[in-house]
């Protein structure tokens, strides 16, 4: 037992702080000065801030959600809502568990205008025109309000705010794997760990404490076991140890999520061990709120890891032999003891006998009715229980005090055994939940479990721990008679916990510290109708907090029963869901990881100021500042575009032809070798997905390429089908990022590549729609005559790290030519000029070729392709919409892609009969054209008239066919 | 016909090494960073933490077809393992696909070997080095770095030395293998050269705590003739 010189309060960071403790986290030879509220503090390092403010008499910390009123530490474990701060632009920070940092800016939440002075705290003289599910019922009339009241409302509760403007700190994920992973760091967690690692699993140790030993780092009786079970894990290279972290989720699989900072980390675990301890329930009594109300194992807590006392005189109000142990440690720390309320008729504890030999008040079969005091406690009113079990409040007395600790009983953690689909059973004799079947891969250890001693709990992890292991494939399990053995221990620990978990009376009693609900507010959400477990946490909001039901399942659970006349069995439990515990945005994004593809030149497009652009991943010049200057170089001149984003892909084998027959509309097995023709794709549906062009190289080798954003949902494609059995005799390499692609277009571009190769490049000798292999500025290529702009242009791929070589060397090479590189809008231009469509912007997924103006490319003779049979139904039915260009009757109005193409119905009224895909201004026509949707019979004859809805106005337009450009394609084979 | 420059290979990461102050040296028609500092700053760095090389110098070809084994001879290569032949080292990426890497120049060589051996089979041999970038990440810390980035189980035995897996690496698709640095664990990243920059800023950025720097194939050669 410690002697009276050691446990007296100490000059140090604060009044209350106690001479140093064996196992405490702090290191009193680092000073950490901060602020709270703007008031200058000084903790120690390792203290929370919680305890460092606790060090200086700090007693209010927060204040509530809904009624503002003040609220101090209860759990000290980062359990409940009461400490929650703000640090700097982080909002929900709990003081409880947040270590204090130097110069860290620590403000309160939810208090206007301070935490001492809060006007809000006038809400609860309203409290009863806002009754449980008072959102349903009021502030609903007159609807024009809303916005009044939800400003109102909003301003009036909250958690904290959100700096929009702030920078988030770097968030991260990282993966684990584990054979066998262990959840909490208590004995039995550690005893799993030690156990499953000897049976040669690998094993990894979650707990959310900043070091391993549970409930034993603050049991001063226990530290040479804390010691013991450290060594046992320490130097283990089998044990990875995660402290700080919380598991917060578990997910089908064992794949478990755990947070620890601003990292996420995903883990896949054979198995796990559930090994989450017990959490402390609280008691509900008059203003049991009432800061100075704590629970057992804070002030524990508080006075062992931190070295801080909690109150001057303290009342213990217990139900076991906990809450003596509280008392001894209170005691120890030279706090007052008022008296020790306990609601058995007698015990048997050493803790017990050891005070009362001391003199220390013990009121057996008591128990408190109310904490009394307005921002503090100042004592506390307590009662003899009657005969029937009730508190008799005609002998009720106040004891002088400004601490109430209560320790009247603990609730297994069982979420994640829950969120596995473990099934859990109410023990009426222990009055707590016990677990009965677990999930496959999942074990349960320690008070979780049940267990209630450390010894036990400790053999009951290594059991555990060797079941997992075993579930691995590492071992034979644990031995029958050890099993039987420890159940049989088990069976004979004490109850620990009481079933009294409301004394009624006439002022508050909080149920949900996070969303201020009361007994009563639950009994009338019960009256109303509300009566089972889920409906009554959706109307009343219970468990849906911070806490996420911590503090309030247990006993929620015990009132609905009462209220509905009913077992605690019966009345079930809530869902539990991940996240266990809160988790920040920042954590669940991690890394921002949004891919970007760029292509070989892309540097060059930078350093001569290209306007870039988003094409699926891709970054793409637009422009180079004009683009109509750019258009114009490609139609009198040349320009040079790099379209190294078309998805390229290459197919060998004698069996390619067939492959290729099927996949496009088109027919492919007589094309010749150094041929190269348009193809068209449609899905099953006869729906029209993508095009390209396809260049026969060798006899047995095809080079195929797609729209950019197409590449690799084709590619899938096609091996989806070459997979399905059409793959033989045929292999797919997707090629895409092997060469480079630049488009050299214009009426000088043969001139210009002429100028880098040996090979002849006339029209007779290199004709249009042929590919050739040949040395383009000493670089082997594949050259490719091709025309998407409509005039004479050939692309040519080389490959991807000659890429900028030779994308230089041909803008060198066209200098003298008045070469210009041109961007994906001046290609928009130009190839509407020869209304070409792109897919996906002038298609949707309900185009079919016959609609989009493309029935020329569709062989129906072949004997099967990829949406023949939706194809031959349409082409019998006839079509609806067709796709077809249009001329603007003002030359100089460009409407807008995706407006509405109107005409007048049979009453004179505009009826919407169609929309715009593709409109600019061509330089070269000197007009607006366009492609859009229109009524079959609308698009039939060219010339006819409809309107475009702009702005609400009508603009003219007329129905145009065919290219609007060089409709004969004589530049195309200049 | 014009002149022109000599063709010189650029890799996807040539940029990033300039702006990075990268040194560079002539290799088999590649401009390949040597040195971002100095050869023992670049060392120790690795041995201390984890470092980023860009090998994409390196061959690397694809071996495809239901015959594709028997280009090894009688070796037998389970799936995700590494055969070596004739100073090649393949790798299975499936039952009917092997990925082979040479050194740097000698992609075009290798391609002909691989043909002449499969000219009997209907087997495709493709050269894939100007497809796909080649970053190294090695050093103490490059498993640990690897598990930020990707899913797979890079502690303990799980990926050895040799082996070899297609996953995701920060949401794109990759060819990882380990290769380790004589005793320092390193692992090569292969896939899209389009995206080679995009993956060399999230290694470095996820790397950040971990002392990441970039290291020269002046450090890498010393790094494994140690």
């Amino acid at each position: 037992m410690a002697t009276e010189s050691i446990t007296r309060a100490v000059p140090g960071t604060g009044p209350d702080r106690l001479p140093p403790q064996s196992g405490e986290v702090i290191d009193r030879g680092a000073r950490v000065a901060f602020t709270f509220d703007g008031r200058a503090f000084t903790g120690y390092a390792g203290d929370t801030i919680a305890s460092a403010l606790a060090a200086d008499g700090v007693r209010v910390l927060s204040r509530s959600f809904k009624y503002h009123r003040p609220r101090g530490l209860l759990c000290c474990a980062g359990q409940c809502p009461n400490c929650l701060v703000q640090i700097g632009d982080e909002p929900n920070v709990r003081a409880c568990t947040r270590r204090v940092e130097a110069g860290m800016a620590v403000r309160s939440q939810n208090a206007q205008p301070s935490l001492d002075r809060d006007f809000l705290s006038l809400t609860q003289l309203a409290a009863p025109l806002m009754p449980v599910g008072f959102y349903y019922k009021t502030f609903i009339r007159p609807t024009a309000l809303w916005p009044s009241f939800e400003h109102v409302l909003r301003r009036a509760a909250g958690l904290g705010k959100v700096d929009l403007a702030s920078r988030p700190d770097a968030c991260d994920k990282a993966y684990l794997h584990a054979d066998v992973v262990v959840v909490g760091g208590g004995p039995s967690g550690i005893g799993a760990a030690v156990a499953a690692a000897e049976e040669g699993a690998r094993v990894a140790l979650f707990d959310v404490e900043p070091s391993l030993g549970g409930r034993l780092r603050f049991s001063p009786s226990q530290s040479g076991c804390v010691e013991k079970l450290l060594a046992s894990v320490a130097n283990r290279s089998d044990i990875a140890v995660y402290t700080d972290t919380a598991v917060v989720g578990w997910y089908q699989d064992n794949w478990l999520a755990a947070v620890t900072g601003s990292r996420l980390f995903k883990i896949r675990a054979k198995s796990v061990v559930v090994a989450t301890g017990a959490i402390e329930t609280p008691l509900l009594f008059d203003h049991n709120d009432l800061p100075g109300v704590m629970l057992g194992s804070a002030s524990q807590r508080l006075i062992h890891l931190y070295g801080v006392k909690p109150g001057e005189k303290a009342l213990v109000v217990t139900a076991n032999d906990d809450g003596w142990d509280v008392a001894a440690d209170l005691a120890e720390a030279d706090i007052d003891i008022a008296a020790v309320v306990d609601e058995r008729h007698s015990c048997t504890s050493p803790a017990a006998d050891e005070l009362i030999s001391r003199g220390v008040p013990a009121l057996f079969r008591h128990t408190i009715l109310e904490a009394v005091g307005s921002k503090r406690v100042r004592a506390a009113r307590v009662a003899r229980i009657d005969p029937l079990g009730e508190a008799d409040r005609s002998a009720a007395r106040n004891l002088a005090c400004d601490l109430i600790v209560v320790s009247v009983g603990w609730t297994p953690d069982l979420a994640l055994f829950h969120m596995a689909g473990g099934e859990s059973v109410y023990d009426a004799q222990r009055s707590e939940p016990q677990a009965t079947a677990a999930p496959k891969g999942m074990f349960l250890a320690g008070r979780a479990a049940g267990a209630h001693t450390a010894a036990c709990a400790m053999d009951e992890g290594r059991i555990a721990g060797r079941r997992a292991a075993s579930s691995s494939g590492f071992g034979n399990g644990p031995g029958g008679s050890e099993v039987s053995d420890l159940l049989a221990r088990k069976a004979g620990e004490p109850v620990r916990t009481s079933a009294r978990t409301v004394v009624p009376g006439k002022k508050k009693r909080f149920l949900c510290y996070c969303e201020d609900v009361t007994d009563v507010d639950l009994q009338t959400a019960i009256a109303e109708g509300y009566d089972s477990l889920e409906l009554l946490k959706r109307y009343s909001t219970i468990s849906m907090g911070p806490c996420q039901g911590k503090m309030c399942s247990m006993n929620t659970v015990h009132l609905c029963a009462r209220a509905n006349g009913k077992q605690v069995q019966e009345t079930g439990k809530t869902t539990s869901r991940p996240p266990f515990v809160p988790v920040t945005l920042g954590a669940l994004a991690g890394q921002n990881m949004e891919p970007v593809q760029v292509s070989p030149a892309h540097q060059w497009h930078l350093d001569r100021g290209a306007n870039m652009m988003v094409a699926g991943l891709w970054l793409r010049p637009e422009d180079y500042g004009d683009a109509t200057a750019e258009v114009k170089a490609v139609r009198e001149r040349v320009g040079l575009m790099d379209v190294s984003t078309l998805g390229k892909i290459q197919l060998t084998g004698p069996g390619a032809p067939e492959l290729l027959e099927r996949l496009y509309v088109n027919q492919w097995r007589k094309l010749g070798v150094g041929r190269v023709r348009y193809g068209l794709m449609c899905n099953d549906e006869g729906v029209v997905m993508d095009d390209g062009v396809c260049a026969r190289i060798q006899e047995n080798e095809w080079y195929m390429s797609t729209t950019s954003t197409g590449a690799t949902t084709v590619f899938e494609w096609i091996q989806w089908w070459v997979q399905s059995g059409w793959g033989e005799g045929v292999h797919v390499v997707n090629l895409t990022d092997s060469y480079a692609a630049f488009n050299l277009a214009g009426p000088r571009s043969r001139d210009v590549l002429q100028r880098l190769t040996d090979r002849d490049l006339s029209n007779r000798k290199f004709p249009y729609m042929r590919v050739r292999s040949t040395r383009v500025a000493g670089v082997l290529c594949r050259v490719l005559r091709i025309g998407f702009t409509g005039e004479l242009s050939y692309e040519v791929h080389c490959p991807a790290s000659y890429g900028m070589h030779v994308w230089e060397a041909l803008i060198a090479a066209g200098e003298e030519f008045g070469i210009a590189p041109f961007g994906m809008e001046a290609q928009r231009v130009l190839r509407l000029e020869k209304a070409h469509i792109i897919v996906g912007q002038d298609t949707d997924a309900l185009s079919d070729p016959f609609s989009a103006n493309m029935e020329w490319a569709v062989k129906m003779n072949k004997r099967d392709f990829l949406g023949k049979p939706m194809l031959t139904r349409i082409s019998e039915r006839g079509i609806g919409q067709r796709l077809v260009g249009f001329r603007m009757a003002r030359r100089d109005v460009v409407p807008e892609e995706g407006l509405q193409a109107v005409r007048p119905d049979v009453n004179g009224k505009q009826e919407i009969i169609g929309w715009l895909t593709s409109c600019r201004f061509s330089p070269a026509l000197n007009e607006t054209i366009g492609l859009c949707w229109l009524p079959a019979h609308v698009a039939a004859e060219a010339g006819t008239p409809f309107q475009i809805r702009r702005d609400g106005e009508l603009e003219g337009a007329y129905v145009h066919h065919g290219p609007f450009y060089d409709p004969e394609g004589e530049r195309l084979q200049m | 016909m014009s002149t022109w420059a000599a063709p010189v290979k650029l890799s996807p990461l040539h940029a990033t090494a300039r702006d990075l102050g990268a040194g560079f040296a002539k290799t088999s028609g590649w401009q390949i960073p040597e040195v971002y500092s100095t050869l023992e700053a670049e060392i120790s760095a690795a041995e201390r933490g984890v470092a980023l090389a860009d090998e994409t110098a390196n061959g690397k070809i694809r071996v495809e077809g239901e015959e594709a084994e028997a280009v090894w001879g009688p070796r037998e290569v389970e799936i995700g393992g590494r055969v070596v032949v004739d100073s090649l080292h393949a790798y299975r990426l499936r039952r009917d696909c092997f990925f082979v890497s040479t050194p740097p120049g000698r992609d075009i060589p290798a391609r002909r070997t691989l043909m002449d051996r499969a000219s009997d089979q209907f087997v495709t041999v493709t050269n894939l080095t100007h497809a796909w970038s080649e970053i190294r990440v090695v050093g103490s810390a490059a498993s640990t770095l690897m598990s930020r980035v990707c899913g797979l189980d890079f502690a303990g035995g799980a990926f050895p030395d040799g082996a070899a897996k297609q996953t995701s690496v920060a949401r794109t698709t990759q060819l990882v293998i380990r290769r380790d640095a004589v005793d320092l664990p390193a692992y090569s990243i292969l896939g899209a050269r389009s995206v080679a920059s995009y993956l060399w800023d999230i290694f470095m950025e996820a790397g950040t705590d971990l002392q990441i720097v970039p290291i020269g194939l002046g450090a890498i050669r010393a790094l494994e003739s140690r």
